[in-house]
């Protein structure tokens, strides 16, 4: 079992180590729910703050708000790696709510080719998360396309997650996800994302879960900071799952 | 019939919007283009290739013909921190685009 206080432990001797002696400005999102296979520029240093609301009401009404701490940097010309310093959230529903320390984790990404001069920008993507009751892998393959102002992009995921006490609850899932952002000024896009999720409890297709979500987006940046929002609609009816969600992703290069 | 149109549409369209993309590959001629002095052909490789990796981390890439030749290397120059441009990367930006420019006038 992975133990959380080893893991905060670990996180600042990483931080230290891999920082930058000259840092610079990493790049800005387009999407909040979908990568770029863009990778951030070498010695580049970015922290990202993401907010998430989720409003749940079937079976219950479950507000929760999650809170992600990031720090991106970049290696090499197609390699970035970043620390998510802590996962954390507050949820609140009829009986009960109150703040939670989830998890920590580790994102690394590799560019393969390029989204303007290639047919098909490509990178991949590794991230490993551990928490108090969660141990999580994630693995994307992320394709982009540049055509002059507008962005193309793809995410195909598959998340293997082992939760609860002892870790013994497992549960697979499988996702794509698709967006288009047009950049209608220097410092303005506008776009839409949709995720289409394949739920696996104890990786079986028994309840054949899916859930579709699909909203707008909206980004702007400036200088060396960036903000992007999305809100995103369930378009299924599957319980347990958000009605709606809203995530905005606040960047700072420093 | 109707899919097959509606799918030649699309690719007809995407090869439309690809030409916005507008960043040509090096060529000797781009090399000699530059009034006044010669460039050489590695360098304008090393600014194409920043300029399709490094500028596209904030937003997507303009049509070089929007800006003039002179305004180009202040429009560099403001972004080049944000995009961790080192001063002889920046120039090889800024050298590539004005023999893009060069070439094409």
């Amino acid at each position: 079992m992975i133990q959380t206080g080893s893991i905060k432990n670990l996180v600042l001797p990483i931080l230290l180590l891999i920082w930058p002696t000259t840092a610079a400005h990493a790049g800005a999102r387009h999407f909040t729910y979908i990568y770029e296979a863009v990778t951030s520029a070498p010695g580049s240093v970015d922290v990202e703050n993401w907010v998430t609301w989720s409003r749940t009401t079937n079976p219950q009404r479950v507000d929760e708000v999650d809170f992600r701490h990031e720090f991106e940097f970049g290696i090499t010309d197609k390699f970035q790696a970043s620390v998510y310093v802590a996962d954390w959230l507050y949820a609140a529903n009829a009986e009960h709510s109150g703040f939670t320390y989830s998890d920590s984790a580790v994102e690394l990404i590799y560019n393969l080719t390029n989204p303007v001069v290639d047919p098909l920008g490509l990178a991949i993507y590794e991230e490993i998360r551990a928490g108090d009751r969660v141990f999580e892998l994630e693995s994307k393959v992320i394709a982009q396309k540049d055509l002059g102002p507008l962005i193309l992009a793809y995410n195909a995921t598959l998340e293997a997650i082992w939760e609860g006490t002892g870790l013994q609850d497992r549960q697979g899932e499988f996702q794509q996800a698709l967006g288009a952002s047009y950049e209608i000024s220097q410092r303005v896009s506008v776009g839409v994302e949709m995720l289409h999720e394949f739920v696996f409890p104890e990786w079986r297709d028994n309840q054949k879960i899916r859930n579709f979500f699909i909203g707008p987006n909206v980004s702007f940046r400036h200088r060396n900071w960036f903000v992007t929002a999305t809100a995103l609609a369930q378009a299924t009816d599957t319980p347990d799952e958000a009605d709606f969600q809203m995530r905005t992703i606040f960047g700072i290069g420093f | 019939m109707k899919k097959i149109l509606i799918l030649v549409a699309v690719i007809a369209g995407l090869l439309a919007c690809e030409s916005v993309n507008y960043v040509p590959p090096v060529t000797q001629q781009m090399a000699a283009a530059k009034k006044g002095r010669r460039v050489d052909v590695a360098t304008l490789r090393e600014g194409r290739t920043l300029l399709v990796h490094r500028c596209i981390e904030c937003h997507t890439l303009p049509p070089l013909w929007h800006y003039s030749i002179e305004d180009w290397p202040e429009i560099v120059d403001s972004m080049s921190h944000r995009a961790s441009l080192k001063p002889a990367e920046r120039n090889a930006v800024v050298a590539y685009i004005i023999a893009v420019r060069a070439t094409e006038q």
